[in-house]
């Protein structure tokens, strides 16, 4: 188990402030974070590169906060890979059995293992400098299971591939977990990514963590504007929040929407756009919130289609393509949303 | 159609300014080869002197580049990699004996070596370097030490300290990384700076003269050489010197050429 304890570090343009963590055994975690959030540098300070200015790092209860990066077996996998290109594949992959007393067959046996999960075996003469980026990914990915780490750190580890190779390898990363059960620490910007391979997920901004838990829970109820607006959740609004009869109305520029989460004064709220049912005739349904607004534009993206309408505030709805057919909407029609009490987020 | 004939016309110029210098160069250099017959060229290059001078000049090259390598990489690595108080500071003086008038470097050394009680314990205890190839060493090494310095740096600036730091997630030390994985990366650099540092120990002449003198068959490298038969009339003992020494640098900066993507650091 990995516990970073209130750290901080500046480095000048990147930092951490009080930065606490804590990733069970086996987990896939996730960290999220636009850039110059201090993502790298809290890898980093976790792998030993950096001491920090204040904190503790645990692994295993065990206080390594002092502890150089070889004494703590945590593997390190970057973005732009950083295989050594004055040395074959098979030299980087075994760069660090160097530090393990194996005889040559365990360590070219270890070599194969790991060559032959990752699918490189047929590149093990080649030098890095020849290899495309996803091949290039999958020896980091290597090198670094080959010492068999406690945790696996991976910074951006898909960022610079192609969508393609990126589905792929991210594929491969959630296999690789299943199968070694290795405790990975995964830094990304890409929700997509976060959402299909962790099971938890930290938002960091601004050298800070600002949301931990499920990335559908996460996803659901962001606990900031940031997160919300970080995470593309849209339907953000600011209002003021009144009780009665054991409901909070929220008074958005004009709008009373009903929210079971009971909280006054101002508040934010989010309302996924999903969660909204658009119709072209209103609707009886035990949804407390109906209302009535005009198209005011349509963005097709594909299987999905956001609809914004002009209900005192913009609203979007996500619908699916068949729908929007079906129903036939065209900009400027009067429509009406509804959602429940239950689907409004307050923050 | 006007402006284009002008446009045309300053490419031409500026061409022209190019090919100007270069004729003036190979000019000199041809000048220098042919002045003798070539029968009294290869005459002077077998004597006894010539020779002397040759080997003197390689051995004494060879040894001070290596120390320049022994001081200048972990300098330079310091000065790429860390921060820390006082290094602006550092880098500066590092490189002052390239600014430094090489008569002048001489003058320094000659002083703390032969006149201060340091440089007279040093000799005391067997370690000359006032008048003997020794100081030849310790000149070229002085003046020189700057560009293998320089180099050192840039090349090390230019690796991503992102390799070190993988290298030490995988078991290495600081200094276990910096052995297996930035300095093989620095091959390219490592040679061009070499070249460079023994190509311009090799024609060292002011600083050496100042400390090692210019005492005929034992202090004669080929710089030296070259200025006593210069000065006592010796003509075709200085040229075969002058070839030598012509033949080395073009040779050196064919190679430096080579190892490219160095140049900018002068």
């Amino acid at each position: 188990m990995v516990r970073v304890e209130n750290i901080s570090k500046n480095l000048g343009e990147f930092f951490l402030k009080d930065v606490s963590l804590d990733v069970a055994d086996s987990e896939y975690f996730m960290i999220l974070g636009p850039t110059g959030a201090g993502k790298t540098i809290l890898l980093e300070t976790i792998a030993g590169i950096y001491s920090p200015d204040k904190g503790k790092v645990y692994l295993n209860g065990r206080d390594i906060t002092r502890l150089p990066p070889r004494k703590r077996n945590i593997g390190m996998v970057y973005q732009d890979y950083m295989l050594f290109p004055h040395l074959n594949v098979e030299q980087n992959i075994k760069y660090g059995m160097r530090s393990r007393k194996l005889s040559k067959q365990e360590i070219s046996q270890k070599v194969d293992k790991l060559a032959n999960l990752l699918g490189v075996a047929h590149l093990l003469q080649r030098h890095p400098g020849t290899l495309s980026g996803g091949e290039q990914q999958r020896i980091t990915i290597a090198r670094a299971l080959i010492m068999e780490p406690e945790v696996l750190l991976l910074d951006e580890p898909l960022g610079a591939l192609d969508s393609k190779t990126r589905i792929k390898l991210r594929e491969e990363l959630r296999r690789i977990h299943s199968f070694t059960h290795t405790t990975m620490i995964h830094v990304t910007h890409s929700f997509d990514e976060a959402f299909l391979l962790g099971s938890q997920m930290a938002i960091m901004n601004n050298g800070e963590i600002v949301q931990v838990g499920e990335p559908s829970e996460v996803f659901r109820k962001p606990n900031c504007k940031f997160v919300a607006e970080f995470l593309g959740v849209t339907n953000v609004f600011r209002g003021e929040s009144v009780i009665a009869n054991g409901i909070a109305y929220i008074n958005i520029n004009g709008l009373r929407v009903a929210s079971a989460t009971i909280r006054d004064g101002q508040v934010y709220t989010s309302i996924r756009p999903e969660d909204v049912l658009l119709s072209i005739k209103p609707i009886e349904s035990s949804a407390r919130n109906s209302f009535k607004g005009e198209i005011q534009d349509i963005s097709d993206t594909g299987t999905i289609v956001r609809i914004t309408v002009n209900v005192g505030v913009p609203f979007v709805a996500a619908i699916t393509r068949r729908s929007f057919l079906d129903m036939g909407l065209n900009q400027g029609m009067e429509v009406f949303l509804t959602f429940k009490a239950v689907d409004v987020h307050v923050f | 159609m006007f402006s284009r004939l002008r446009e045309a016309n300053f490419k031409i110029t500026t061409i022209l300014f190019g090919i100007v210098l270069a004729v003036f160069i190979v000019a000199l250099l041809i000048g220098v080869v042919t002045h003798t017959t070539p029968k009294a060229l290869i005459d002077s290059l077998l004597s006894g002197e010539t020779q002397f001078a040759i080997r003197l000049s390689l051995i004494t090259s060879v040894i001070s580049t290596i120390f320049c390598i022994i001081v200048s990489v972990p300098a330079a690595y310091a000065l790429a990699r860390y921060n820390f108080r006082g290094k602006n500071i550092l880098n500066t003086i590092l490189d002052v004996p390239l600014a430094l008038p090489p008569l002048v470097a001489g003058v320094a050394l000659l002083i703390l070596f032969g006149t201060t009680s340091f440089g007279k314990g040093l000799a005391e205890a067997g370690i000359k370097f006032v008048f003997t190839p020794l100081g030849i060493i310790l000149a070229q090494f002085f003046v020189n030490m700057p560009f293998m310095f320089r180099v050192l740096r840039s090349t090390f600036q230019g690796i991503n300290p992102r390799y070190e730091y993988v290298a030490q997630t995988l078991g290495s030390t600081e200094a276990g990384a910096f052995w297996r994985v930035t300095l093989p990366m620095s091959r390219n650099g490592l040679m061009a700076g070499s070249i460079i540092t023994w190509c311009r120990g090799i024609g060292e002449f002011g600083a050496a003269l100042m400390v090692a003198g210019s005492t005929r068959l034992q202090t004669e490298t080929l710089p030296i050489s070259l200025y006593l038969n210069m000065s006592c009339g010796e003509l075709p003992l200085a040229i075969a010197a002058a070839t030598i020494l012509i033949v080395i640098s073009l040779v050196s900066l064919f190679i430096f050429e080579k190892f490219s993507g160095f140049a900018h650091v002068f």
